[in-house]
């Protein structure tokens, strides 16, 4: 039983003329860490804000098309109902912290939702270990660096406890440092707690290694879907314009060249083990 | 600016940092009934030191510091328009009585300076939401209260942003006839303007996201609880009040020019 399931979704804005995304079918299961990429304005965040309900509930417009999040109907069930199953993080740091310091902004939600103290008290800490920023629980946002920013918005969606959490290009707004320690933290939540995970990214070089799946879309439509090596190797991958890590262009610029490596490498470890084990002979 | 920042919350560790906000609160009202009771020297006088021993115990002394020297320019002003105004319009005999009822009204505001300041140097705004929130104001304005004073900082830094991306494109900010000056600030607020419409709806989209309004009986990570020290400070207050009230019911007060014998 997939956790998400749409059966061809199209969805148009209320002030669009063309619908932001058609036709789009996907099944993802449990456990999975799906990396969602594709040019800017191909209708990655739109989908996105389908799995949490945001569309229809927040938007208007026109969805057609079915679509389940953790066995429920989304076009049935409210927002706050669906946030307790999808987690959503969003691009801009800043704009996802309302309180005036980190504990409390991780525990916002759980106080929308009526818990109890006691119990809000441990899964704020909880969360805020988990994501590693135990230590700032009582800065205000505005003296954080947005990677420590971001990791206070995941530990605030973590915080609620969600089988899916969806991430949309949570480090545009930071550096590479703070965004690889974003994706480690992410990588964790899925290989430790099994949370799935829907990344929407365009730093391919950094994320593809921890992807189970990767999905490119394109001009509102889903044109590749598969294991993370198979669909970056493709020709199609490349002449859409996605940033395909540049171990795996390496890979394809040597076999061009007649030099074989054994296996499709995703990350610079992965290649230098191919490229030691070709080269040794 | 110099004198607002002597209202910015700044985080120290002291006792009087720790006070419920709703104790403080009671204090500051009571402070400002008592100032507008009196408009003689020496009870406004007292007023105003009464207070210091706050000051110190929180040890914001510097920013307190910064706060009055910024009231210092608007006391000078209230001070010369009493002046004039008592002059021409009072009936008084001398001009040092004049004189001594114009200091006195300067010292009343000073006072309510003075405990303002200290309430507000000494109250992180999360703690007044939630004496907000646990005084049965709705959640919606509470939220919307720390909400706008989280958001000052971030709102101060884009400002300066536009700032200088209109001046890099040759926008005159200085310089010109007030209200050439006024209209000199447009390209500023404009975009400062759309962005904050824009970032509402990023924030109202985050809420909703984490199930803003899924019930009715919201519950908070902390409580605020009076302690001791808090129904001092209420005890006090009470008592101040009550005292000025005997006092300036039945007390004459003398003035200073009367003292001195002028």
């Amino acid at each position: 039983m997939p956790i998400i399931e749409t059966k061809n979704l199209t969805y148009t804005y209320p002030i669009g003329t063309k619908p932001a995304f058609e036709d789009v079918t996907i099944k993802i299961d449990k456990g999975e860490f799906v990396v969602l990429t594709g040019p800017s304005g191909c209708g990655k965040t739109t989908l996105c804000r389908c799995f949490n309900g945001l569309i229809p509930h927040f938007y208007s417009g026109k969805l057609e098309g079915e679509i389940y999040v953790s066995n429920l109907k989304v076009v049935n069930h409210p927002i706050h109902e669906l946030a307790q199953h999808v987690g959503m993080v969003f691009q801009n740091p800043e704009n996802q912290l309302f309180a005036l310091s980190v504990e409390k902004d991780v525990a916002f939600g759980l106080e929308n939702l009526g818990i109890s103290r006691e119990k809000m008290r441990e899964r704020v800490d909880w969360a805020l270990k988990i994501t590693g920023i135990y230590g700032l629980k009582d800065r205000a946002p505005y003296e954080l660096s947005g990677g420590q920013q971001q990791r206070v918005a995941i530990a605030s969606v973590l915080a609620m406890q969600p089988e899916i959490i969806v991430l949309d290009e949570p480090t545009s707004f930071l550096d590479p440092v703070g965004a690889q320690n974003i994706f480690e933290v992410i990588n964790r939540l899925n290989k430790d707690l099994g949370i799935t995970i829907i990344l929407v990214e365009h730093r391919l070089d950094l994320t593809s290694k921890y992807a189970s799946r990767v999905m490119i879309m394109d001009k509102g439509r889903i044109i590749l879907d598969g294991p993370p090596k198979e669909i970056l190797n493709s020709e199609e991958a490349r002449l859409i314009g996605v940033g395909i890590p540049k171990v795996t262009r390496l890979y394809q610029i040597l076999k061009n060249k007649g030099l074989n490596l054994n296996e499709i490498p995703l990350s610079a470890e992965e290649a230098t083990k191919g490229l030691l084990e070709v080269l040794r002979i | 600016m110099s004198m607002f920042d002597g209202f910015k919350f700044r985080s120290v560790n002291s006792s009087v940092h720790k006070m419920d906000p709703r104790a403080k609160f009671i204090y500051v009202c009571v402070m400002f009934a008592v100032a507008v009771m009196f408009s003689q020297i020496i009870p406004l006088l007292v007023l105003l030191i009464i207070q210091m021993p706050l000051v110190f115990a929180a040890r914001v002394q510097k920013e307190w510091l910064r706060s009055m020297k910024g009231a210092a320019g608007f006391a000078i002003i209230i001070f010369l328009m009493n002046v004039f105004s008592l002059y021409f319009y009072g009936n008084y005999e001398s001009l040092s009585a004049i004189v001594e009822r114009s200091f006195a009204l300067t010292l009343r505001f000073m006072v309510l300076i003075e405990s303002f300041s200290v309430f507000f140097l000494t109250t992180s705004p999360d703690l007044l939401g939630l004496a907000l929130e646990q005084s049965r104001v709705p959640y919606e304005l509470c939220f919307a209260f720390t909400t706008a004073v989280r958001f000052v900082p971030v709102l101060a830094e884009e400002a300066q942003t536009i700032m200088d991306a209109q001046k890099a494109r040759g926008l005159e900010l200085e310089g010109g006839s007030f209200i050439k000056k006024i209209r000199n600030y447009i390209p500023i607020l404009i975009p400062l303007i759309v962005n904050a419409i824009r970032r509402s709806l990023e924030l109202a989209e985050t809420m909703e996201s984490r199930a803003w309004g899924a019930t009715q009986n919201r519950t908070n990570l902390y409580v605020l609880r009076m302690g001791r020290k808090d129904f001092l400070l209420m005890l006090f207050s009470f008592a101040m009040l009550v005292v000025s009230v005997y006092v300036s019911l039945n007390v004459q007060i003398p003035n200073i020019i009367y003292l001195l014998n002028i």
